[in-house]
């Protein structure tokens, strides 16, 4: 049967979290989340940060805003590396396993 | 013998087992990466103190910063929009943006001369109409409401606030090139400041009703020091009794370091804060040297913090603390950052040659600030005109106190 790219990402999603392809996948979102919130341009909002609003006329929209970048950044400059790296570790781990066996 | 179900019950006994070893594996897998990655993340946005202070000329930084500060007061509708979104929380800020922009364009002409003329320029345009719209709207308009909820003790009301930095902004702007206008401007400041400090026995003056600010008291001190230097005055032994009273009266036992506020018959308000010490180390060095530099290194000690090879700085000490306020910014939990304290902290390790503090804090910049570039111009999301004016000054600072240093008149 033939897979179009959405179900083999929805497959991928589903398979175990813990392993290589997990990850993989999961440092892909981070970073596919974090090219979208900063290409809409939500890296300006951040200026809530030191109680400045945001271009949005309201506090209630500047700070979800700004919040949400800087929770997505975070993610994506130390979450989605280290994940990277963990499937890398993994990798290597079961590589090596397998060739005990 | 097999009886019915056992494979299933055995299988389920397994997978249960798998699982949990591939979850461990897993999780160990993330802790290394995690030990791997953390310790490296700040190489991404390390950069040597150079990209940031030039000893001579400009830094790359200075440089860009300076565009984006120039690009404010070129464009109306961007400075409108900048002018508006930081009224919105705090009029001050509309205000110190303006006097951190001209002290650092004062430094920034005398690095390179080439853009003095613009520099001198856009310094007038910015002192003449702060003065316009102090006359127009009154003193006020630059401070925060709670101005008004009293009366000053000492009428008719001034705020050395906004007398100390305007008297600091002509005295910048006449260092880097005499300007007639501006001399009887900037005596008239300085006479104001320098009676009202002899007619009070703490010489204590109020930036908001019954509230005086060690750093406004420094900032005005420096424009009286410049002024002595521009117009041939002597105010060494105000300046002298100053210094005396503070070492007496405006340290805090425990650290050792400035109270940031106090009342007018001089007792403390506000213990020390990062937000401040920075800026008051800073003015210190014209004032009184060994001052400046035990109140530097005090409040390195204090309040400078490192992890990961990222630096950032606290607002307050461990034997005080106070709330976090517009002037702190917000407090991140844990390490207790502070975003105000930190940016001011550039200020001090700049002035005072702290190169690793300052290179790990330009990495934390860089790494939490969101840095916007465009056309040559910077601008950190995270900040505001005013955090990217004290930004530029800290880039460029130097040249100035060197001139009055030296007594060497234009």
């Amino acid at each position: 049967m033939k897979m179009n790219v959405w179900q083999q990402l929805v497959r991928c999603w589903r398979a175990d979290a813990f392993s290589p392809r997990g990850f993989l996948l999961r440092a892909l979102v981070i970073a596919g989340a974090f090219l979208a919130v900063h290409l809409a341009g939500l890296r300006d909002y951040t200026s809530v940060l030191n109680g400045t609003i945001g271009p949005a006329a309201d506090w209630r929209t500047s700070s979800f805003l700004g919040i949400a970048y800087l929770v997505i950044y975070l993610a994506f400059v130390i979450v989605a590396p280290v994940l990277v790296l963990a499937a890398g570790i993994l990798t290597v781990w079961q590589r090596w396993q397998n060739r005990k066996l | 013998m097999n009886f019915p179900g056992t494979t299933t019950i055995l299988k389920g006994f397994e997978n249960p087992m798998k699982h949990a070893k591939r979850i461990l594996t897993g999780s160990v897998a993330l802790v290394l990466a995690a030990a791997i990655w953390l310790p490296c993340l700040h190489l991404f946005f390390s950069r040597p103190a150079s990209a940031f202070y030039a000893k001579e000329g400009l830094s790359p930084k200075a440089r860009e910063l300076g565009a984006r500060q120039m690009q404010i007061w070129t464009d109306p509708q961007l400075r409108e929009k900048e002018l508006d979104r930081m009224r919105a929380s705090n009029a001050e800020w509309d205000f110190m943006a303006r006097s951190y922009l001209v002290w650092a364009l004062a430094n920034m002409g005398l690095r390179d001369p080439s853009s003095k003329p613009v520099c001198l320029q856009t310094m007038d345009r910015i002192i003449d109409e702060t003065l316009h719209l102090e006359h127009e709207k009154g003193m006020y308009f630059f401070l925060m409401p709670y101005a008004k909820a009293r009366p000053y003790l000492v009428q008719p009301a001034r705020s050395l606030f906004l007398d100390g930095e305007i008297a600091l902004m002509l005295a910048s702007r006449r260092v880097l090139e005499d300007k007639p206008e501006y001399k009887a401007a900037l005596t008239e400041r300085v006479n104001l400041m320098v009676n009202g400090l002899r007619h009070n026995p703490h010489m204590a003056l109020e930036s908001y009703p019954d509230e005086c600010w060690t750093f406004d008291h420094v900032v005005a001190l420096t424009a009286i020091r410049m002024s002595d230097y521009l117009d041939g005055s002597d105010h060494t032994i105000l300046i002298r009794d100053w210094v005396a009273m503070a070492r007496k009266k405006l340290v805090h036992p425990e650290s050792g370091l400035l109270v940031s506020s106090y009342e007018t018959d001089g007792t403390p308000m506000i213990g020390p804060e990062g937000s401040s010490l920075w800026m008051v180390a800073y003015c210190l060095q014209l004032v009184d040297e060994d001052f400046a530099r035990d109140q530097y290194e005090r409040a390195r000690h204090e309040l400078g913090g490192s992890a990961l090879g990222f630096s950032y700085a606290r607002e307050w000490p461990d034997s005080w603390k106070g709330p976090a306020d517009i002037d702190s910014g917000p407090i991140i939990p844990v390490l207790d950052i502070s975003t105000g304290s930190s940016g001011m902290a550039f200020i001090g390790a700049t002035a005072f040659g702290d190169d690793a503090f300052l290179a790990s804090l330009n990495a934390m910049l860089d790494f939490a600030g969101f840095p916007s570039r465009k056309n040559g111009a910077l601008k950190y999301c995270a900040s505001n005109q005013v955090g990217d004016a004290v930004l530029f000054y800290a880039a460029t600072l130097g040249p100035v106190w060197q001139k009055v240093k030296e007594g060497r008149k234009l």
